[in-house]
């Protein structure tokens, strides 16, 4: 096992104005490779934040420990961690220009001054911002800032670089363009990211491993690609894309096919191997997995459409399948066609294969 | 829940280091001094100053006239002085409001470099010397003074106009300088008034008068408030203003403090007079401060 | 904006009209003084004779300096340079300690919570709350009960206790508009507290600093009621000076003087109020 950054048993509690108590961390155990791009991916107050300002060291664990290379980190306060935070609003020094900002860790460390020129130099340069030293901070773009305080924090050369939402204020476009420069940066540089956000596209589009937390607790630490395609449990699922989710019971078993019934009597055939006849299980199907045109062996729910939402590239339905649920589909959307057969009130039969779909574990199925 | 670690307990030092100055200067110099005070008003003063330190909450009893011995009657002169410093304190007051109210949305009407250079205009006599601007009523006011020898030279008056010495007189010392008091929780107010709700009254109908009762008293009633709690206190413990405008002909609770500790040397009596305008102050604060903490608790909600 | 409002032109000049009003009624009594200070009549000061400055002349030089102004008409110059060094050592120190005191209260309380804080918050500005008077005569009581002789030292401690709470509100209000994981950044960053305290904090909050200390400062100078109880014999401070002067009777000098104490005050305030308007 890689032994870099190490969290056991985190424990955070928080008291609430009203006197009670929020576990933001609970028993959270994590290990982070080096030279990883890695996410805390959950909805606001999962508790990634915190994760972040206990490894950054801005707040301290009521349990557990973090260790760094074997070494505890518990003992160490903040600014003598080999670690450095992008902040969320980039917290850049409104009074320093950007070369004095980007400049602040080394004149701090009193680095001499020949090689913090260069060494900001070289930083600046590495986030597309060579020439921009004399400016203050206000005279610069969203983007440009962002870039700023990236500079500000590599230019010490940290272990690891953590990112806290750093591009949650940006807008679309900027984003998404920020989203490749981080990545390719993380490459180049070759030192752990740990990158927070609540947005699950930047999650699984930058990371090499995403750790989805939610309510103090890790859901599931994994590849992008897993995270999405194998799901461990209802909060993955539906918090990562959009999934139909169907709880039933297993009751009968063929080969890797399974048939579960749903409570409503519903049947589906999944393919799995994890479940035996009289389990609880839940299938877990992605609206593109579900197709409007199918071939001999997929197989079939009949449905009609309550509204089809246009999003551009493609058409999300939402399909009555009857036995009081509705599942979304998502459609190609091809200049030309004939949108309005799919319109409300249109019968349709839904397609899919049994190997396509999820079985997980159901939590009070 | 005990927080044990690291930064917890880093935190905790700093905390204290920065706290703690002005913790120690407030406990000795202020807390303190206050309680002796309350201590004082039941002691027994002294015969050449100083206290007895026996209980007598006779202090209390002269407050309201009661007689002390068989040779004195019941004569509520210092209750009827209090009465009078409460009258000029409210009378302050409403000077100050209505002067600075409309002065407010004067100021916020305007704009631009205009509007902050009348604006420091208004702020400027706020930061000059109390006698200063006491003095200069002295000047305005009395019978060979500004005022008088104007009225004289345009024939309006025969004899030399005495308008010192008055309650009025002392009116308009703490109206002029205790108007910046007012004026500013006011324009504070006046200045964030939105005013399209305004625009909004005048269109469904009502008129000036209506909006102004309805829409804008209601919105600026913070400030009118805020500012009435300011300009009141001061006001009613003033010693400096009755004693140069108001001479010996009036007399406020102030003077009355005054004279217990630096003529009469009878500190628990005047102890006493200073509890009862602290008992003012603590309601009018706990009143504002609880009107204060409800409407942010439904802003938050 | 406010023209759609006041609907009819009349109403509107009136408004204007009034402002005007509201401004003279500000400025005329000080004006007053100031016009005074140049009328070289000795007895009545409302009848105007000729212009001079030896009413200024005065302050400095003394009575035989100025014209044939008999010296019952003067204070000495040594008289009031005594008092103005008074007041000087007193605002100095008392501002500068206040400023150091309430900017470390004001930075606690806006980077920590802590139990009882909203408590403690009150506490801070009560003394800004309590008249004058009856923080004078309580420490008065307390200085005299402690044993404490009546000096410059009980004037300072006397003013450092309320001045305090005014650098801690102004410095407070700056604090608010500061971001502080600016801090955060800094310690991220490598810089221990004080690094932090000096490179990070101080810049940003320094106008609210300095405006804090000005303020205290005017206060400190300006202030009647609190030094009038707690002043020993020797530690009269410029105020106490001039009250002392106009209950003896209005002599023209003490014109001249309070014009010399606004011009003071007026600059300072002016320098503290441009600040102010320079931070945004």
């Amino acid at each position: 096992m890689d032994g870099f950054l190490q969290i056991r048993s985190a424990t955070k509690m928080y008291r609430t104005p009203e006197g009670g108590s929020i576990r933001a961390l609970d028993d959270v155990t994590l290990h982070i490779r080096s030279n990883e791009f890695i996410s805390l991916l959950g909805p606001s107050g999962c508790g990634k934040t915190t994760l972040l300002k206990c490894i950054a060291g801005f707040e301290d664990l009521d349990h557990g420990d973090i260790t760094l290379t074997g070494q505890s980190l518990t003992r160490i306060p903040a600014h003598r961690r080999p670690f450095n935070t992008v902040f969320q609003n980039y917290a850049l020094f409104p009074h320093l220009t950007v070369e004095r900002n980007v400049a602040y860790g080394l004149d701090v460390a009193h680095v001499e001054r020949k090689e913090r020129t260069r060494r900001v130099g070289e930083a600046l340069e590495q986030v597309g911002l060579a020439g921009f030293g004399a400016r203050m901070p206000n005279q610069l773009s969203g983007g440009q800032q962002q870039r700023v305080a990236v500079a500000r924090s590599l230019v010490l050369k940290p272990k690891v670089l953590l990112l806290d939402e750093p591009l949650s204020a940006l807008d679309r476009k900027m984003r998404e363009s920020m989203q490749i420069e981080l990545k390719s940066l993380q490459h180049s540089v070759g030192i752990t990211f740990i990158f927070v956000t609540h947005d699950q596209e930047e999650a699984l589009s930058m990371s090499d491993r995403v750790a989805v937390l939610a309510s103090g607790k890790v859901q599931q630490l994994a590849s992008p690609k897993e995270i999405y395609d194998e799901p461990q449990n209802e909060f993955v699922a539906n918090f990562v894309g959009t999934s139909n989710i169907f709880k039933g019971k297993v009751i009968a078993k063929e080969g890797r096919t399974l048939t579960l019934k749903t409570a409503n009597g519903r049947e589906l055939a999944v393919a799995s191997d994890r479940f035996g006849v009289g389990d609880d299980a839940c299938a877990v199907l992605r609206p593109e997995h579900l197709k409007l045109s199918g071939e001999a062996r997929d197989r079939a729910i009949k449905g009609t459409v309550t509204q089809s939402v246009f999003v551009g590239s493609e058409m999300h339905l939402h399909v009555d399948v009857g036995l009081g649920r509705t599942a979304v589909v998502r459609h190609r959307h091809n200049k030309g066609s004939t949108e309005a057969a799919y319109g409300p009130g249109a019968d349709v039969t839904l397609y899919y294969t049994p190997e396509a779909a999820h079985v997980i574990e159901c939590k009070g199925a | 829940m005990a927080e044990t670690g690291a930064t917890a307990s880093r935190n905790r030092r700093t905390l204290i280091l920065l706290l703690a100055p002005l913790t120690i200067l407030l406990g000795v110099f202020f807390l303190i001094p206050l309680g002796i005070m309350v201590v004082y008003s039941f002691l027994e003063p002294g015969l050449y100053g100083g206290v007895e330190w026996n209980w007598y909450p006779y202090n209390y009893g002269r407050l309201i006239g009661w007689p002390l011995n068989d040779y004195e009657v019941f004569d509520p002169i210092y209750l009827k002085i209090f009465l009078n410093s409460l009258q000029i304190a409210l009378m302050t007051v409403a000077g100050t409001l209505l002067l600075s109210y409309p002065a407010a949305f004067w100021v916020a009407s305007m704009k631009g470099p205009r509007k902050s250079l009348v604006l420091f205009l208004v702020a400027l006599p706020f930061f000059a010397n109390m006698l200063v601007r006491i003095y200069a009523w002295l000047l305005l006011l009395r019978p060979t003074g500004f005022l008088s020898t104007l009225l004289e030279s345009t024939g309006l008056i025969i004899e030399p106009l005495d308008l010192l010495f008055t309650n009025f007189s002392v009116i308009v010392g703490m109206v002029y300088v205790l108007t910046p008091f007012m004026f500013l929780p006011i324009y504070a107010n006046v200045e964030k008034l939105d005013y399209s709700l305004v625009r909004a009254s005048r269109d469904l109908g009502a008129t000036n008068v209506q909006t102004l009762w309805r829409i804008i008293l209601p919105l600026t009633a913070p400030g009118i408030i805020g500012g009435s709690v300011i300009v009141f206190i001061p006001a009613l413990g003033n010693f400096i203003v009755p004693s140069l405008l108001g001479g010996s002909k009036v007399q406020m609770t102030g003077n009355l403090i005054e004279r217990s500790f630096l003529q009469s040397r009878d500190w628990p009596f005047g102890a006493a007079l200073a509890l009862l305008i602290m008992a003012f102050v603590v309601v009018l604060f706990s009143l504002q401060f609880s009107r204060q903490s409800k409407s942010e608790g439904q802003g938050t909600r | 904006m406010f023209e759609r409002i006041m609907s009819s032109k009349g109403w509107w000049r009136l408004f204007q009209a009034y402002g005007l009003v509201f401004l003279i009624f500000l400025y005329l009594p000080l004006a007053l003084i100031f016009v005074y200070s140049f009328n070289a009549n000795p007895i009545n000061m409302a009848v105007w004779t000729e212009f001079t400055f030896d009413w200024y002349k005065t302050i400095f030089f003394g009575a035989g300096t100025a014209g044939s102004f008999d010296a019952a008409f003067t204070e000495s110059p040594d008289r009031i340079f005594e008092v103005v060094r008074n007041s000087a050592i007193v605002a100095l120190s008392a501002s500068t300690i206040s400023t150091v005191i309430g900017t470390a209260t004001a930075i606690a309380i806006r980077r920590y919570d802590f139990v009882g804080k909203k408590v403690y918050q009150a506490l801070l500005v009560l003394p800004m709350i309590v008249p004058d008077i009856v923080l004078g005569i309580a420490l008065l009581i307390f200085f005299v009960g402690a044993g404490f002789e009546l000096s410059l030292l009980t004037v300072i401690i006397g003013h450092t206790t309320f001045l305090s709470s005014y650098v801690f509100v102004v410095v407070s209000a700056r604090l608010a508009g500061m971001d502080m994981s600016l801090e955060r950044a800094s310690a991220d960053l490598g810089a221990g507290p004080l690094t932090t305290f000096r490179r990070v904090t101080l810049p940003q909050i320094m106008p609210g600093v300095v405006g804090g200390f000005l303020l205290a400062f005017i206060i400190s100078l300006d202030d009647v009621v609190i030094t009038y109880f707690i002043a020993g014999v020797g530690s009269q401070t410029l105020p106490l000076f001039i009250l002392a002067m106009m209950r003896r009777g209005l002599r023209p000098q003490i014109n001249a003087l309070a014009i010399l104490l606004l011009s003071f005050t007026f600059t300072v305030a002016a320098i503290g109020l441009y600040l102010r308007s320079r931070k945004s």
